[in-house]
């Protein structure tokens, strides 16, 4: 046991019981945090210490699945990845995400995100439809089209940049950072053709143009993605569009597979006795 | 039997464009960009009709609109308005560059820790806030000598 | 690309007007710095400078290209703004609406005056 005592953190979490509840109140209990706790420690340790009827999502506890995003001292974050050091406070203060419905305490409804990137249609899509709906083939892709679209391609969905969206607080049909940056990705991707499907579905009255780049999505993204900056590509890719400046990508082709087998190599004869 | 109830709407409203959490610089000059376009499409509409309906009834009106206007209030609300229409050009000068992707770099693979694009080109971000608060302290420089 | 469209103007008149309003405070209301550069602006808001200036063509040409693109970029953000608080498209169509009535209105009124003043 390390000779240090246990420096006591005040956490105060926004409770909400559906069933009970007219509104959100806080509640504040007083956890024995030591060096390395995360965030999420603490409210397991409420959890399962003071307080069993806490409510909020956790998995992997490694900051891969994005379930624990909270509002954790006026900032969005992942609470597994937060520790509690780190904020450098004696009082915690943990609400759900704003800008997203609340379930529970601090489980918030991620469906309206997970709508909005399912109506940006979020697969690939290419004209030869026979080939989509049974595969054969792959696609070439060089290095550097990988590296076109792969920072965007790290989304763990879970939320934290519709929550910091300045648009997404007072804009309830606008698509979200999240969305948008995940349309973008798509369209980068040289093995996609399906730009023209999509475009039409952000170039809407609360699509892309209701983005102002205040950045907030950016900064607060846990796994370094950059929305903003997929999104301001994805207006340039609109614009030029739209003032018809783009040349005509031809996308990823096709690589059959072989169709000769190899040649026969002769087994080798080895001659036994002969040293190893 | 539970009830499903309804999740309970947890939206900042327009609330959220002024505070939603400790962010950085950039969202910070979004809501000053926003409040700084208002406050001059207002001033616009006001003044139209200053330089029109009173403009054209001759130069006696003119004149006494005039006077009316060398109140120090008016004069105070001249420089603010220089100073919105500055920090709104040089700021939406930015975002025009910006926003159509340029000047941002390529996308990189995310290597923490993480910098995302617009905090690679905050120094020119700062610059540009630099320049603007030069051109409000010149400009209070002419408002003076001007006399009231 | 409706919107599309709408917002690159928004950009494209932004800047015309950075220049076209810088002109216009320049010379209409910095006396003592144009002191500085050796112009003699004094009092360019009196009748005189006004009517010296109201009868050439240049300047009614100045007026009238700021009065248009001020109020397209101006009307066109202010209803970008109200849209992002709006939820019914029935109201979106109402804010489009007034706020093109109120563009022509303005820039009728904005015209008609410098026009007026140059011709009559």
């Amino acid at each position: 046991m390390s000779g240090d005592s246990a420096k006591q953190v005040t956490f105060k979490v926004q409770r909400y019981d559906p069933e009970k509840d007219s509104a959100p109140h806080f509640q504040e209990f007083t956890v024995p945090t030591s060096r390395g706790m995360t965030v999420l420690d603490g409210l397991l340790y409420i959890k399962e210490n003071l307080e069993s009827s806490l409510t909020f999502r956790s998995s992997c506890r490694m900051s891969i699945c994005g379930s624990c995003a909270m509002f954790i001292n006026n900032y969005p974050r992942l609470a597994c990845h937060t520790q509690i050091e780190e904020l450098q406070a004696d009082r915690l203060t943990i609400q759900p995400l704003p800008n997203l419905p609340i379930i529970k305490d601090l489980v918030p409804d991620l469906n309206p995100m997970f709508s909005n990137h399912k109506a940006i249609k979020p697969y690939l899509i290419r004209h030869d439809t026979a080939e989509m709906e049974s595969p054969g083939a792959e696609y070439a892709q060089l290095p550097e089209e990988l590296n076109d679209y792969l920072q965007f391609s790290y989304c763990v969905k879970c939320g934290i940049c519709v929550a910091a969206c300045p648009t997404s607080a007072s804009d309830t049909l606008f698509l979200g950072p999240q969305a948008l940056a995940q349309c973008y990705h798509y369209c980068a991707d040289s093995r996609d053709e399906g730009e023209a499907e999509r475009f039409p579905l952000v170039d809407t009255d609360h699509g892309v143009w209701h983005c102002h780049f205040a950045g907030a999505c950016s900064e607060a993204c846990p796994k370094g993605l950059d929305p903003a900056l997929a999104i301001q590509l994805l207006k340039r890719r609109l614009t030029s569009q739209a003032l018809r400046l783009r040349k005509k990508q031809q996308p990823s082709p096709l690589v059959l597979p072989p169709t000769e087998s190899k040649p026969e190599i002769a087994y080798p004869e080895f001659s036994a006795g002969e040293g190893t | 039997m539970m009830k499903q109830a309804q999740p309970r709407q947890n939206y900042l409203g327009p609330a959220g464009w002024v505070w939603a959490g400790k962010y950085k610089l950039e969202r910070y000059l979004y809501l000053l960009h926003r409040v700084t376009g208002l406050g001059l499409i207002l001033f616009v509409l006001v003044h139209l009709i200053m330089t029109t309906v009173f403009r054209i009834q001759g130069q006696d009106i003119w004149e006494a609109t005039m006077a009316l206007l060398h109140n120090p209030w008016f004069k105070i609300g001249e420089y603010l308005v220089v100073v919105a229409f500055s920090l709104h050009a040089l700021n939406g000068l930015r975002l025009i560059i910006q926003e159509l992707g340029f000047a941002l770099g390529k996308p990189t693979p995310p290597i923490y820790p993480y910098q995302d694009a617009l905090r690679k080109k905050r120094p020119g971000t700062i610059v540009m806030v630099a320049v603007i608060i030069i051109l409000a302290a010149a400009f209070l420089f002419d408002f003076l000598q001007g006399g009231w | 690309m409706r919107r599309t469209y709408l917002w690159f103007f928004q950009l494209v008149t932004g800047a015309l007007i950075a220049v076209l309003l810088g002109i216009h405070i320049v010379v209409q209301h910095f006396d003592a710095i144009l002191v500085f550069f050796g112009v003699d602006a004094a009092q360019s808001t009196s009748w005189a400078a006004m009517t010296a200036r109201a009868s050439q063509g240049i300047w009614v040409f100045i007026y009238i290209a700021l009065l248009a693109v001020g109020l397209y970029h101006g009307i066109n953000g202010l209803r970008n703004i109200i849209l992002e608080v709006t939820r019914s498209t029935r109201a979106e169509r109402a804010v489009t609406w007034a706020m093109i009535v109120i563009g022509i209105i303005f820039f009728a009124g904005g015209t008609y005056v410098p026009v007026a003043l140059l011709t009559g």
